[in-house]
């Protein structure tokens, strides 16, 4: 089996006196599709800041395709293979759909011609011709959000962040997305890492899951097994539940 | 270089970093709890400077005694600047921001020298005038009534920030606006608070300046851009930041204005570049 | 369509303007007009399209001026090569001020820009090569359009300004088509998320600035064949780099059209003002300014552009709410 695409060691990053990360270490292998959950404040989308450059680790590795980029500069992440979509929407206001992808396709088409094909080719893959031509501000926020992917989409990446894509979503939204990502993993062949809240959708979409609680990795392994761990169910309900019930979520 | 020569310099160079760090406080006080960059923090001081000689000119008032007219009457209008101004920007990008205080700068220099033309004023004859000696040597005695009456306003300041219940709830707004209006402070009142003292520091420090200093439109430009370096180097932000920014800024401008009267201001701005290039959050910033 | 005729027009009727009124004073008004314009445009690569608030251009004005009035006194060289020097200093000096201040956030940069001015105005104030407070008489040479001077009538000088105009028209539309245009929209409406996108910010701050400065110091450049006398407090001026601010502003920030529409309307203000108020009345067209800055920036601070645009199409967007994708 190859090596992982991304590799996490040891991860720490404190705020303070609190430990938003603590020796993080797991591995995301190329074609999968990683689940990383944990209760609110578990310190999820502090490892997706580190990850991709935001915010420095104050110990710990990070290591993408063999290389160590820890401590690089976001911009210079992405170029690696890395893209990523923020939990609160972060597109180009004052500008259309078809621009905001854009802007994304220019990193690796720098001419605009060829960096206006693939646009429209994302464009098309999720579904966004309809708003092609619309600014972003005014559109609702499930577009919004597609939006942000087609733009990550467009960069060329090796490795796809999505922080909690599906909120905000109505079920129906949330059943489009869901199926934008599987088509990510089978046409695109996109490894992705998604952070996610809404366990109806993150279990099936998983190969595998990590779980974080208040900064710690608790559990990490495949969706069926992660449900069943005891650690995992007391740190979603509590301890009162952890020897009682049989799995998360009724899943 | 003497001792009596390097004495001179030295606590000429602190006297007047004391009035520095008032002014400064008033502005690290506004970025503090709002966020934004008072651009017209030079034209408060001199709106100031000239009500001060004003109230001179018109009926004899020293400006030692306008301190207690200038500090509210700036105070007042730092609140109507808020109310009137400030309130609608709160949420607007940084360029309407900056455009809004630097509007009002223009304006209100602009204004000053419509009203009052471009010549210099000055109280001719103070109170508190005439010289005073200190460690062997001569200082003026205005400039020494204004460096105390600044470290007096700025200790106010100081003890209001970090020991009264009302300073803790603007630290609360400057550290977290959320949080605090979860907490139940009054955000709005917090803001005005902040442009109210923050202006009223900076009317105190133009009536204690109206002592000893020329007055005109201009004058405020020049304060303004020093505490600008002030701030900077204490770090946006931090009261105790800005006395020691300003008594630093006050020394480098004395001891390089005496090698060269000139270039005294272009040797601060340096200061201004390195602090950035340096250490971006200043001596005691937050970030 | 209409669009082009009526452009076409416009510029036949600007290329004709000289051959009907010969009087100078509106000539100069005109090539004021075309000046401000022109900075104004590039105010709006660092200003508009980058987001990054430069209050101080005046410094690269005065650059250019003095550069080459300086190389034309001192080594005899043409203006247009002075001029392409003095470009070259105002990019260094941009790229010297732009990169610590491009690593922290913005009111550092806005702050530094009038610091700059300060300094450099300051700096040549006194220093005693380039005439101090006193200032340069510009070389006269004899009248030719390689030397950039002309003295019987300011009809050439229009039609440069005008030449000058056009081209950096033409630049900034390309720049709207362009990489190095999207990425600076990108930096101005979130920098973050286009650092995400494989963005360095920091550079591509720099290369905006750099052309502002460059554009800028331009002008400056004309500006001294043009008057052929320079001192410090008529190219370094704060009113100068005030100007060229309220110019992008008040027409509207990001867009060709804006500076344009600001240039005309502040122009003839201010020399609409000086002609009706004379002396003290400078004082109040630059106290106008400040409160139109100041209500731009509260109501509307897209700019007039803006306005006209919603005036024109008052339900210029409409989001189809609630559509299913096909």
């Amino acid at each position: 089996m190859e090596g992982p695409l991304l590799e996490l060691k040891k991860v720490s990053k404190r705020f303070g006196g609190l430990w938003a990360n603590r020796e993080v270490s797991f591995k995301v292998f190329s074609g999968e599709v990683l689940g990383l959950i944990g209760p609110n404040g578990a310190g999820k989308t502090t490892l997706f800041n580190v990850i991709t450059g935001f915010l420095r680790p104050d110990s710990g590795q990070i290591l993408f395709a063999g290389q160590d980029i820890t401590g690089w500069p976001p911009d210079k992440v992405c170029r690696a293979g890395i893209a990523r979509t923020f939990q609160l929407v972060r597109v180009f206001r004052g500008l259309s759909v078809f621009e905001n992808v854009l802007i994304g396709a220019l990193l690796r088409n720098p001419k605009p011609k060829a960096a206006a094909e693939l646009t429209r080719q994302l464009i098309e893959l999720t579904g966004l011709r309809p708003w092609a031509e619309e600014l972003v501000d005014g559109l609702p926020i499930a577009v919004k959000k597609r939006v942000e992917l087609a733009r990550a989409l467009a960069t060329g990446p090796k490795l796809l962040l999505l922080d909690e894509v599906m909120a905000g979503l109505n079920p129906k939204e949330r059943q489009e997305a869901v199926e934008l990502v599987r088509r990510l993993k089978s046409e695109l062949k996109v490894t992705v890492l998604m952070v996610e809240h809404v366990m109806e959708v993150l279990m099936p979409l998983s190969d595998r899951v990590v779980v974080l609680d208040f900064g710690v990795k608790i559990a990490e392994g495949r969706p069926e097994e992660v449900v069943k761990d005891p650690e995992v169910i007391k740190a979603y309900l509590g301890e009162r539940y952890a020897a009682g019930f049989g799995s998360l979520g009724g899943l | 270089m003497t001792a009596e020569l390097l004495i001179q310099v030295v606590v000429s160079g602190l006297l007047i970093g004391f009035v520095f760090a008032l002014i400064s406080v008033g502005l690290t006080l506004i970025f503090g709890v709002m966020d934004i960059v008072n651009f017209a923090h030079g034209e408060f001081l001199m709106l100031a400077m000239f009500t001060a000689f004003w109230l001179y000119a018109l009926f004899g008032v020293d400006p030692l005694f306008s301190v207690l007219a200038c500090g509210p009457l700036l105070f007042l209008v730092g609140v109507l600047t808020h109310k009137l101004l400030i309130k609608h920007i709160l949420n607007a990008p940084m360029l309407a921001q900056i455009f809004c205080t630097f509007g009002l700068s223009v304006f209100l220099k602009s204004l000053a020298q419509f009203l009052w033309g471009p010549n210099f004023r000055s109280v001719t004859e103070p109170l508190l005038g005439g010289r005073i000696e200190l460690f062997g040597v001569f200082f003026g005695l205005p400039q020494v009534t204004a460096a105390l009456g600044a470290v007096a306003a700025t200790g106010a300041v100081y003890l209001l920030i970090y020991r009264t219940e009302l300073g803790r709830a603007l630290q609360a707004t400057s550290e977290d606006r959320q949080t605090a209006a979860l907490m139940g402070i009054d955000t709005e009142k917090m803001f005005t608070l902040a442009w109210g003292i923050g202006a009223g520091c900076v009317g105190v420090a133009g009536a204690l300046l109206a002592m000893f200093y020329y007055i005109y439109p201009e004058v405020g430009t020049i304060f303004a851009l020093t505490s600008y370096v002030v701030v900077a180097l204490g770090g946006f932000g931090s009261v105790t930041g800005a006395l020691v920014g300003g008594l630093i800024i006050g020394l480098v401008q004395v001891v390089s204005g005496f090698f060269s009267p000139a270039f005294k201001m272009v040797v601060v701005y340096l200061v201004y570049l390195a602090v950035i290039l340096i250490r971006p959050q200043g001596l005691f910033g937050r970030w | 369509m209409v669009r082009f005729l009526g452009l076409g027009l416009l510029l036949l009727g600007l290329l004709l303007f000289p051959l009907a009124v010969e009087l100078p004073y509106p000539q100069h008004v005109m090539i004021l007009i075309f000046l401000y314009a022109m900075m104004g445009l590039a105010w709006n690569i660092i200003g508009g399209y980058a987001g990054q608030v430069s209050l101080g251009d005046a410094t690269y004005f005065g650059i250019g001026a003095y550069t080459t009035a300086i190389l034309l006194r001192e080594l005899n060289l043409s203006p247009w090569v002075g001029m392409a020097l003095g470009a070259l200093n105002a990019v260094v000096v941009s790229l010297v001020l732009g990169y610590p201040c491009f690593r922290v956030r913005g009111h550092y940069f806005a702050i530094a820009t009038i610091a700059l001015n300060e300094i450099v105005a300051t700096i040549f104030t006194n220093w005693d090569f380039v005439g101090g407070a006193v200032g340069i008489y510009v070389p006269i040479l004899p009248e030719s359009f390689v030397n950039l001077q002309f003295h019987r009538s300011k009809a050439p000088y229009y039609y440069i300004a005008l030449g000058m105009l056009i081209l950096v028209i033409l630049l900034n539309l390309w720049l709207s088509r362009s990489r190095l245009g999207y990425y600076f929209r990108a930096i101005r409406a979130d920098q973050d998320a286009a650092r995400a996108l494989g963005i360095d910010i920091t550079r591509y701050k720099l290369i905006a600035y750099a052309l502002t400065a460059a554009i800028t110091s331009l002008g400056g450049s004309f500006y001294a064949m043009y008057v052929l006398y320079i001192d410090p407090t008529s190219v370094f001026a704060f009113s100068i780099s005030l100007l060229v601010v309220l110019v992008a502003v008040l027409g509207g920030v990001g867009t060709v059209a804006g500076p344009i529409l600001g240039s005309v309307i502040l122009i003839s203000l201010s020399e609409g003002t000086r002609v009706l108020l004379g002396g003290t009345g400078r004082a109040l067209d630059v106290a106008i300014y400040g409160l139109l800055v100041m209500a731009i920036s509260v109501l509307q601070p897209q700019g007039l552009v803006a306005w006209f645009r919603a005036l024109r199409q008052p339900k210029a967007r409409e989001v189809k709410v609630g559509r299913a994708p096909s």
